[in-house]
């Protein structure tokens, strides 16, 4: 079963072009299996599958998202920015159906219809740590979560600058990365100031038998 | 007095009989030569991906407190060693156990990033935290110092063998479990050295080791259910 639910998924996902992130492309992707069903799938095995309603939908978003940090795999080269590239790319043959994608994610499936911030930002966080991945990044410790917050927060802004302009989203993208290394390096300089300071404070109070 | 410190012998010298530390081979150096030739093997290079979720969270659970672990053994003996650093004595014995101390993080920062696991998010929590252990230890006597060391390494060893039977469990054919597996039972005998070790100086006052029996002797039974 849930083999079939993932095969299925995959098979939802070229058809996301033409019939969107909609139930409709879901239930007709039984009739590209190997042993193609004669019609698409019914509205209750839809539910069955995926889930009632615009869970089915979620289902299918969150699916073409899974998808999209696989193909940051293909990125021609490891460098941060090209990874990030390659999975704006990835958006672009579906820039006109991701504001209804990301609203419809951003809508709770119960409760009060209020605008729910977790899925957009747990997207751009997977995005930022796959990206460390294949980028090789080998952050340990605390500087693990700035590193990946600050990724995901480029990332996420680049995104949304490509929903309104698609052609300067890259020129966007990498301002975003440069501006976000020049402050780390002024951090790490900082940072290594302030040790030599420390040291320096150690050494005056060790030569005064103090310490 | 002279009886606990009888008991602590006989299990020192069944613990190394047990463990048997002479010929000892070092898993480890799958990471640390990798490290410095630059070829890192199948095993030190990739993540299982037909891990079942339950099993991802595990394997993530334990490296994320083994690294947890090591670095709060790394500021444990830095605050010894601030304290205690110009004893004769203790001081090279703390030097030596943080060295070792020092090889353990550095692989387990590298199994972080290979198998992608995200570190706690209390590690200057642990590192303030195990400062202030190691200080005000070594601050109270060389024998508190080495009654910690004890403790703690008790508690890693444990938490290692707790760590080789959910591993064991794992039904994956990747090649980089089996090697962790071993990397665990290394640092776990290293871990059971450092205790050793304390126990050998005699500095550790009764009521450290006394407490601290029946830990050991738990554990020795976690370890015969983990092996």
């Amino acid at each position: 079963m849930a083999a079939l639910r993932t095969q299925l998924l995959q098979l939802s996902l070229p058809l996301i072009k033409s019939h969107g992130f909609t139930r409709e492309a879901l239930s007709r992707s039984v009739l590209y299996l190997p042993q193609a069903h004669p019609e698409p799938l019914r509205e209750s095995a839809v539910s069955a599958l995926f889930g009632e309603g615009d869970d089915a939908r979620r289902t299918l978003i969150n699916a073409w998202l899974a998808e999209g940090r696989v193909q940051m795999r293909t990125s021609p080269s490891p460098s941060m920015k090209d990874v990030l590239c390659t999975r704006l790319r990835y958006n672009e043959p579906f820039l006109n159906l991701l504001p209804e994608a990301f609203a419809v994610l951003a809508t709770p499936s119960s409760g009060l219809h209020l605008v729910d911030p977790v899925p957009g930002l747990m997207h751009a966080a997977d995005v930022a740590d796959e990206a460390c991945v294949i980028s090789g990044d080998a952050t340990t410790g605390t500087m693990w979560y700035p590193r990946r917050a600050s990724l995901a927060a480029i990332y996420g802004a680049a995104e949304l600058h490509q929903l309104t302009s698609p052609e300067t989203a890259y020129g966007f993208l990498e301002d975003l990365l440069n501006t976000s290394s020049k402050v780390k390096r002024s951090l790490d300089e900082v940072s290594l100031f302030a040790s030599y300071i420390g040291k320096s404070w150690a050494g005056i109070l060790r030569s005064r038998s103090i310490l | 007095m002279l009886a606990a410190r009888c008991a602590r012998r006989v299990y020192v010298q069944a613990t190394k009989r047990a463990f048997g530390t002479a010929g000892r081979v070092y898993p480890s150096k799958a990471y640390t030569d990798a490290s410095s030739s630059g070829s890192p093997t199948a095993g030190t290079s990739g993540t299982p991906q037909d891990l079942t979720s339950e099993e991802k969270r595990v394997l993530d659970a334990a490296l994320r407190v083994d690294q947890a672990g090591e670095v709060a053994a790394n500021y444990i003996y830095m605050g010894q060693l601030a304290v205690l650093g110009r004893d004769r004595v203790c001081g090279p014995l703390i030097q030596e156990m943080w060295d070792q101390e020092k090889k353990h993080l550095s692989v387990m920062n590298k199994l972080q990033v290979q198998h992608n696991v995200r570190p706690t998010i209390l590690t200057e929590v642990a590192k303030i935290a195990g400062f202030g252990l190691g200080a005000v230890t070594a601050l109270m006597s060389k024998e508190a110092a080495m009654a910690c060391t004890e403790a703690v390494e008790t508690v890693i060893g444990e938490h290692y063998d707790d760590q080789l039977r959910d591993l064991n469990a794992m039904k994956t054919d990747h090649t980089s479990i089996p090697l962790l597996k071993k990397v665990i039972e290394e640092f776990r005998d290293d871990e059971l050295e450092h205790l050793d070790a304390a126990v050998e100086h005699q500095l550790a006052t009764c009521s450290g080791p006394c407490a601290t029996q029946h830990n050991r002797r738990w554990r020795m039974q976690g370890r015969d259910r983990a092996v």
